[in-house]
């Protein structure tokens, strides 16, 4: 005698299902569906004989499956309602085959084979990227030597996107970054009796190199994630498809508008950025130090010259064309799913803030070397 | 399925007096529908005639500005997210099959999240649910980008299929495809309704599928509907439903229903 019946949960009455009779023959009542198939099947583990399933309200495609393979292993269905026997037999008729499976390669095998591969990619990406950077400076040169090929209407969209919007989040942390330096400076210049030279370090650090580099991150992270998402959705929808038969370059339309746009823009924030993080300066100097923002402009004067200013501007289009150009290639890489959209945008932004790092640690060294 | 027959002329669902409006544009004013237990009912309707509008509406993914929507006797809203998964299930457009999963770890992850079943069970009930849509086994284990048009509706099928839902919506399931693969989806419409008995509400502008598998239609014009059976609905005198059932593409369709039908 088995008998099997569970309580049922207050909140929601479920139907339960109930085994009963002894032997080889054995009755089903009640509702066999997919909650309460695994008590079914633990009642039912060693059925043999037949099983009256007249008894039975409800059945579903889980359900059926399940007396298919009990009907499979020798085990006889009787007093089957003719409702449920249309089910039987549509989920029997079935030509049912297990899902293949996955081919699973050990842990260690595994490490070796995406050594391999990412070896491999980046030999590729590298290459991709020296193609890339060459046929959008070619195109980016043939605009600007056929004035009526380039888009006004698509650069003053992008350098006010990538620009104008840009400019609040900018500012902030250009002054943030001024506060930072400054406490710092003064902190550890104080024993010295140099507080007074946290002006010059503020000044000097921010005009050569933490406004271009803020601005440069910034830019790549809001602006070069966008330009990769936006022309991986063109891409998704087959947008950049439609260009190419229509005989128009994406690279004409798509890229050389952005990278344009993005040159002009961030040697402006960088201005932007230079100007905001002096006004930090002033604000640390007051508080900190007691010189009076007259003071101030007459210390900054002495502390640097114009170099310092075009040091941190002169780098800011190379930046601006190397995040521009990763952004739109990884952004025309897209294939197919939203997965792989947003698969580029994390490399794009990666990969442009690496460079950037990169390509400001040469120039530093450059600029020693030439004495700048 | 006793209880199904018991209570064979109940409504599953039914909507009472929908308004639903953007702005100052309404889109349904005061609609009501009763969707009859097993039945396959059709709704159809101009572009921007808000039949997706109402497809959100009935599936509660959309709260309707005035009215009311009843599922089995409760509103719709008021259903707790496993009751309703085992309730309704969902064909979208596009499939909007996930593309981070394989097809068989689509089908599986409604059954994952609502019942206790052990991995090899789902994998095998989602073998079955595959062949029930009359896909391959294979299929299972490739990612969705891998599916051609036609097979990326049936995978939908097959995942809208997961829990046995007791109501089936179906948002265009043969747009974008070939007369053959529309046709295979048309039977499976019919051979599903019939061996598991599901109540199948069909949103199209397909003709053929109008006229070959709904017993009822649902046409949506002046901001209501017009529910009838595609036989009365020819014979109608609204202007618009008189164009749509009797222009030159209807009349291909009306002869795909004489012979599925053998009239």
């Amino acid at each position: 005698m088995a008998t099997h019946e569970q309580a049922a949960p207050a909140d929601s009455p479920r139907p339960a299902i109930a085994v009963s009779g002894d032997g080889d023959r054995l009755a089903l009542a009640g509702v066999l569906d997919i909650g309460t198939l695994g008590e079914a099947r633990k009642a039912l583990k060693k059925t043999q004989g037949s099983l009256d399933i007249g008894g039975l309200e409800r059945l579903d495609t889980p359900g059926a499956l399940f007396l298919c393979n009990l009907r499979d292993k020798g085990v006889k269905l009787t007093a089957v309602r003719a409702e449920h026997q249309s089910l039987l037999d549509l989920i029997c008729g079935l030509e049912l085959k297990p899902l293949p499976k996955v081919e699973q390669v050990s842990r260690w095998r595994q490490i070796v084979v995406d050594l391999g591969k990412g070896a491999h990619d980046a030999r590729h990406d590298v290459l991709d990227i020296i193609a890339f950077l060459g046929r959008a400076a070619s195109w980016t040169v043939s605009a600007l030597l056929h004035p009526s090929c380039m888009r006004p209407a698509a650069i003053s969209r992008h350098v006010e996107e990538t620009g104008v919007h840009a400019l609040p989040i900018i500012g902030t942390m250009a002054v943030m970054i001024a506060v930072v330096i400054g406490y710092q400076g003064v902190a550890q210049l104080r024993p010295y009796g140099g507080e007074d030279f946290t002006i010059n370090l503020v000044a000097v650090s921010m005009l050569r190199e933490m406004a271009v580099l803020i601005t440069a991150i910034m830019v790549a992270g809001r602006s070069g994630s966008a330009y990769t998402a936006e022309i991986g959705v063109m891409r998704t929808r087959e947008e950049v498809d439609a260009l190419n038969v229509m005989g128009i370059e994406p690279m004409q339309v798509l890229v050389v508008p952005r990278v344009i746009a993005l040159v002009i823009t961030l040697p402006l924030l960088t201005f932007f950025a230079d100007m905001m993080g002096l006004l930090g300066g002033a604000g640390i100097a007051l508080g900190l130090l007691d010189v009076s923002p007259l003071q101030y402009v007459a210390r900054v004067r002495q502390a640097v010259d114009l170099s310092d200013l075009f040091v941190g501007l002169f780098k800011a289009p190379v930046f601006a064309f190397i995040i521009a150009i990763i952004s739109c290639m990884h952004g025309l890489r897209v294939k197919g799913s939203a997965e792989s959209v947003g698969r580029e945008t994390t490399r794009a932004v990666v990969k442009s803030i690496f460079l950037v790092i990169v390509l400001d640690a040469f120039f530093s060294i450059l600029f020693e070397k030439l004495d700048v | 399925m006793n209880a199904r027959a018991r209570t064979q002329d109940d409504s599953i669902l039914s909507a009472r007096d929908i308004v639903n409006r953007f702005g100052k544009q309404v889109v349904h004013d005061k609609l009501s529908l009763d969707i009859t237990r097993g039945e396959i009912i059709g709704i159809a309707g101009g572009s921007g005639s808000g039949k997706s509008v109402l497809l959100k509406t009935l599936i509660g993914l959309r709260e309707p500005d005035a009215g009311e929507v009843l599922l089995n006797g409760k509103a719709v809203a008021s259903i707790g997210a496993s009751e309703r998964a085992s309730l309704i299930g969902v064909l979208f457009q596009q499939g909007a099959l996930f593309s981070s999963l394989s097809v068989a770890q689509n089908i599986m992850l409604p059954m994952r999240e609502h019942t206790a079943l052990p991995v090899e069970e789902q994998e095998q009930i989602a073998a079955m649910k595959l062949a029930l849509a009359g896909l391959p086994a294979d299929t299972g284990i490739k990612p969705p980008s891998a599916l051609s048009g036609g097979m990326v509706k049936r995978a939908a099928f097959a995942r809208a299929l997961a829990l046995d839902p007791k109501i089936l919506f179906l948002d265009e399931p043969t747009s974008d495809l070939d007369a053959i693969a529309a046709g295979g989806i048309d039977a499976l419409i019919l051979q599903l309704n019939k061996s598991l008995g599901v109540t199948v509400v069909i949103v199209t502008h397909d003709l053929t599928t109008l006229f070959t598998v709904c017993g009822r239609i649902a046409v949506m014009v002046d901001r209501k509907v017009t529910v009838d059976t595609p036989d009365m609905l020819m014979k109608s005198d609204h202007p618009w439903i008189r164009e749509f059932f009797h222009g030159p593409r209807a009349e291909g369709a009306m002869q795909a229903r004489k012979t599925s039908h053998g009239i």
